[in-house]
Formats: structure tokens, C-alpha cells, sequence
């Protein structure tokens, strides 16, 4: 049971945060490549800082293992880049 | 609180507060890095053992990700609730097949090109997220707060080809 509940707690809170922050619309999206609109960057920078000041303080606390860190490829994270790039100011996801 | 949670946008500070802790509570509690991409290349290789073996048997679905209903696709399925609740409680929920007055601006009221763009850019996202090893969640936000280079390599990527891209789309409107 635990290993559905936390996951399914996870992705309800995930889901919640990017409706209420407006990233599910089209416009929001797309418009962050025109730069007429920064939502994306400011949630997800916000995101990253929120996350990474609480994640370091558990883990110095030694409360908290922390889990792999996704690996570098240069080439493959840029060219997949790349591709995400267009298909997310194409379609706006 | 209340009057919080019935308003129909946060400010993206406090949106991506909440998003944030969302992480801790996954890295501390369940030892994952949340992630979106990844749950349709779950169940893409759970198709592919019933539809082509070889396929699932290959070294990308054997190795980096395995098939089967994992902890990311029951998230992805929370992912579609969290957010359905977040637009009930505000009574800015609605069905429509052109959801985007901004679409409808650009490129027209019909159905057709918005179901075709979604669905070509859907694997456009997802083939490029497969090659970068995470899309915007898994490993810009997720390699992001562990300062990982791969974080910063894909959202470099992702701003040299989008910005273009968008300059395509929207030409003179841009």
C-alpha cells in the first residue's frame, strides 16, 4: 500500500503545484520563449532553490540519503535538449 | 487558507514553494527524484512486451528504463487528480478541445491543428526527454537542485532550440 500512496502523493501535490502555478496552459508555456511571459522560469527556479536548500539541510542533518544525481552526458543532455526544446514551443506542454 | 486554495492562479513563487517541497518529500521519504517523462516510456515498454518482445528486450528498456507500472506512472496518474482538484476548487475547470485563446489567436479555432500539434510535439517532448535522461521535471528541477551539469546542459538546449522554434511559429507576431 505504502509503495502506491506515496507515489500517488506525490504526483497529486506535483499535479496541484503546476495548475495553481498555471503551467498547464498552452500560452504560459509557449510564451517564455518570447519572453512576454517568465511563469516557467520563475516556478521552476523557485522550485530548484526551495528543494535544494531543504534536501541539503536533511541530508547534513543526516537525516536524509540522497538519491542519484542525474547523470551528465554532455552530448545527450544537450541534444535531447534540443529536441524537448521544439517540441515544447511547438505544443506547448 | 480556503480563499487560497479557491484562486484560480498562485503567484509562480509560491506555486513552485509548494513544487519544491514536493521534491523534498520524494528524495526524503521515498528515495526518488520526481519525475514525468518517464512513466510514458514505463508503460510504452510494458506495451512492447506484449506487442514486440525484442523490442522491450533491447539494451535501452532492459537497462535505463524498465517497463511495468512504475512508482512514476502511479504518480503521473495522482499527477492528473492533484491537478484536476486544483482546477475544480477554483471552477476553472472546463473541457475543451481548443483550450488556448492564445492557440485560437494564432493559428485558428480549428480542432485538427491543436490535436495535431499536441500529439507530434507529445513525442517530440518525450523522444528528446528519453535522449537527455529526463525532461523539465526529472532533470532540470530534479538534476537542478543538486546543481548537476546535465540539468543545465538540457535547459540550455531546451532555450537554443524553443526560442527559434517559437520565432518559426509566430514569425512577425513573435
Amino acid at each position: 500500500m505504502g509503495d502506491i500512496l506515496g507515489p500517488a502523493l506525490l504526483g497529486f501535490f506535483f499535479g496541484f503545484a503546476l495548475q495553481k502555478g498555471g503551467l498547464s496552459y498552452y500560452n504560459k508555456i509557449v510564451n517564455v520563449f518570447r519572453f512576454t511571459d517568465l511563469t516557467v522560469l520563475k516556478f521552476m527556479l523557485t522550485a530548484i532553490a526551495v528543494a535544494m536548500v531543504g534536501t541539503f539541510a536533511l541530508s547534513t542533518a543526516g537525516l536524509v540519503a540522497l538519491p542519484a544525481v542525474p547523470a551528465t552526458y554532455v552530448v545527450g543532455n544537450l541534444v535531447g535538449g534540443l529536441i524537448f526544446g521544439v517540441g515544447m514551443a511547438g505544443a506547448g506542454f | 487558507m480556503l480563499s487560497l486554495l479557491k484562486q484560480k492562479e498562485w503567484s509562480p513563487y509560491l506555486a513552485g514553494a509548494l513544487l519544491g517541497l514536493v521534491y523534498i518529500f520524494a528524495i526524503a521519504l521515498l528515495g526518488v527524484i520526481p519525475g514525468a517523462s518517464g512513466a510514458f516510456e514505463n508503460v510504452a515498454g510494458l506495451v512492447a512486451t506484449w506487442v514486440a518482445p525484442a523490442v522491450a528486450n533491447n539494451t535501452y528498456f532492459k537497462f535505463v528504463m524498465p517497463p511495468g507500472i512504475t512508482w512514476e506512472v502511479i504518480a503521473l496518474a495522482g499527477i492528473l487528480v492533484g491537478a484536476f482538484v486544483a482546477a475544480k476548487l477554483s471552477g476553472s475547470f472546463r473541457v475543451a478541445a481548443v483550450p488556448d485563446s492564445q492557440w485560437r489567436r494564432i493559428f485558428g479555432p480549428q480542432v485538427w491543428k491543436r490535436w495535431l500539434a499536441a500529439f507530434l510535439g507529445g513525442i517530440v517532448i518525450e523522444y528528446g526527454a528519453g535522449i537527455a535522461g529526463g525532461c523539465t521535471s526529472g532533470l532540470a528541477v530534479g538534476g537542478g537542485l543538486f546543481l548537476a551539469p546535465s540539468a543545465f546542459i538540457f535547459m540550455a538546449g531546451m532555450f537554443i532550440s524553443g526560442i527559434p522554434t517559437a520565432l518559426v511559429v509566430y514569425r512577425r507576431r513573435y
